[in-house]
């Protein structure tokens, strides 16, 4: 039976963190319901030619304070309303959508890859392994310096290296343009990262694109891979199948619900 | 049952389906029900639920993307009748549609094919499989398949044909849903064939070009428009198909309130079908119960059938 339902949410902040993108912190006693990697539905308000809600998924949560952090870019008219929200403002969201990032199957260290506002989903991953006393090492990419979240790498950053373990945390950053970190894409990073090292779990966020990239190296480095899929949504609780996703073994999955985190060995990228 | 107030009857009875009241919910929209009771209790509130549409085997549907959001209040989908087959359908869900059945929800299942034979095997199947059905809705009007669909409702003569060969197959209710156009001619046609019942429209055929790269925003060239945007023509639609038929008729386009379902009623239709605001509104159907029973109320009805067709043209 599915517990996916329709809460109402009250903006506390809405800031932008880098360029074209943006912060919102909310009060929601969805907050207490979510697992890190599914994704909300939020309705926003404002337009009634613009029928659908805007599907995101979130950096933290705080249950006990039913406290939500979303973080994301402003592409289109639905997201640049969502911006200009107000503190004080409420609508609604439907949640707990989807599927989110499992514990890691197969021991060893993970690596994170996080493109663009793939980020804020891999540092509530980040969150969850830390938790579980995994460590890991990340390759945060962007387009531009501009772009990059620099709150969302501090926390990356700052989280505590997990107990008894000696691992000399890497966060690397890499812009496309060179104007920061590494220059090139977060994929040419990772082949590095898997010649010095062996990693047990893949986690990874970002453009199709550079997820399909991730998935063949990790692939052939012997790794697990989860990938966290993006797609056009009508409903985000499986009743419309429009969000269907290619599977290697051929058919489809719906995003909504079978993911949106996969099994990247599953998916036909 | 215990009634705290005395309201006016809601029931309704669409060809041999006895509703609760009015409201159903329109195939592809809906999931199978199951999808929607985080939101609200399905199968003590609603009159019925159509259920995704279902063929003999199982399709895989179009591939991505299938959906596309439009100016003014409106969806394109070209998802394609995507279902796990009838044996698959009943496995899943089939207990979970008993449940509603029991509650006095009545279960509609859809049925679809690429042809007059693929449609009679999975109503065949359905018959023998299905016993939650309250009935069937035969989809003559899928605009997203390749073959069949809106094909084979596309004249008379074709609808007629796929009606006259199911018709033999059940002696549950047969509703068959139709495309947005030539309602009237078409609806006499399936009366005749032995249709129960009528449901309409179906989405538009549209078009939505990124005009950027010259392609289609969707994987298929054209695609099902509906939303709140459709309703006005849905409306002059099952207006057009009750003034031609003495069938009942389940009217569908872009009802998002009380009073779109409303009107669907006084233009006559029996029934009224939520679709695509189920899926930004997941509990704008329950709402729609609510706000029709007191218009009933407020237009000092006793029983909502004294109001179809009540149109003051």
């Amino acid at each position: 039976m599915s517990t996916t339902s329709q809460y109402d949410f009250e903006v506390m902040t809405n800031e932008q963190v880098a360029q074209d993108v943006w912060c919102m912190r909310c009060h929601t006693d969805l907050a207490a319901l979510l697992s890190p990697g599914q994704f909300v539905n939020i309705q926003v308000p404002g337009n009634a030619a613009h029928v659908l809600r805007i599907p995101l998924s979130f950096s933290r949560t705080d249950a006990k304070a039913r406290t939500l952090e979303l973080v994301f870019a402003v592409v289109g008219e639905g997201t640049r309303r969502l911006s200009a929200m107000q503190a004080g403002q409420t609508s609604t969201m439907v949640g707990p959508c989807g599927k989110g990032w499992q514990l890691p199957t197969r021991k060893g260290r993970a690596l994170l890859v996080a493109g663009g506002v793939g980020l804020p989903p891999i540092v509530a991953c980040a969150r969850m392994l830390t938790q579980a006393g995994v460590g890991f090492d990340a390759i945060v990419g962007a387009q531009t310096s501009d772009k990059h979240v620099d709150y969302l790498l501090d926390e990356l950053r700052a989280l505590a290296p997990c107990e008894g373990c000696d691992c000399a945390r890497k966060v690397l950053v890499t812009t496309d343009d060179g104007s920061r970190g590494i220059r090139g894409f977060t994929t040419a990073a990772m082949r590095n990262m898997l010649a010095e090292h062996a990693y047990g779990t893949v986690y990874t966020c970002g453009p199709q694109p550079m997820m399909a990239g991730v998935a063949k190296l990790a692939a052939s480095a012997g790794s697990d891979c989860q990938a966290s899929l993006e797609r056009m949504m009508g409903c985000g609780f499986g009743a419309c199948s429009c969000c269907n996703v290619a599977l290697a073994s051929g058919g489809y999955a719906l995003c909504c619900t079978d993911g949106p985190v996969f099994d990247a060995k599953e998916v036909a990228w | 049952m215990v009634t705290t107030a005395i309201g006016p009857s809601m029931a309704v009875d669409l060809g041999g389906i006895r509703m609760r009241n009015p409201i159903n919910t329109a195939s592809g929209t809906f999931g199978n029900g199951i999808q929607f009771e985080g939101f609200y209790d399905v199968g003590a509130t609603l009159g019925a639920i159509t259920c995704k549409g279902v063929s003999a085997v199982p399709w895989d549907g179009n591939p991505a993307p299938r959906l596309a959001e439009l100016e003014g209040s409106a969806i394109m989908n070209s998802v394609g009748l995507q279902n796990p087959g009838v044996r698959g359908f009943v496995d899943r869900y089939g207990t979970y549609l008993q449940g509603l059945r029991d509650k006095g929800c009545q279960v509609i299942c859809q049925v679809a094919g690429h042809s007059v034979r693929e449609y009679v095997e999975a109503l065949e199947l359905f018959e023998e499989l299905a016993p939650f059905a309250s009935g069937f809705e035969i989809n003559v009007s899928c605009p997203n398949i390749a073959k069949g669909g809106a094909a084979m409702g596309a004249t008379p003569e074709a609808a007629a044909e796929v009606m006259s060969a199911l018709r033999p197959l059940t002696k549950r209710p047969i509703v068959v849903k139709m495309a947005p156009h030539d309602v009237a001619q078409i609806g006499r046609a399936l009366e005749a064939a032995g249709a129960d019942a009528l449901s309409l429209i179906n989405t538009i055929p549209g078009m939505a070009i990124d005009v950027r790269t010259r392609k289609s925003r969707l994987a298929r060239a054209t695609a099902g428009v509906s939303g709140p945007a459709i309703h006005a023509i849905a409306v002059r639609m099952v207006w057009e198909c009750a003034q031609a038929v003495s069938i009942p008729i389940c009217g569908i386009g872009g009802v998002s309130s009380g009073a779109d379902a409303a009107e669907m009623i006084l233009a006559g239709a029996t029934a009224v079908s939520v679709g695509t605001a189920n899926l930004y509104d997941p509990t704008c159907a329950r709402r729609v119960v609510d706000e029709l029973t007191q218009w009933v109320r407020e237009q000092g009805a006793d029983d909502v059938n004294d109001l179809v067709g009540a149109f003051d043209a």
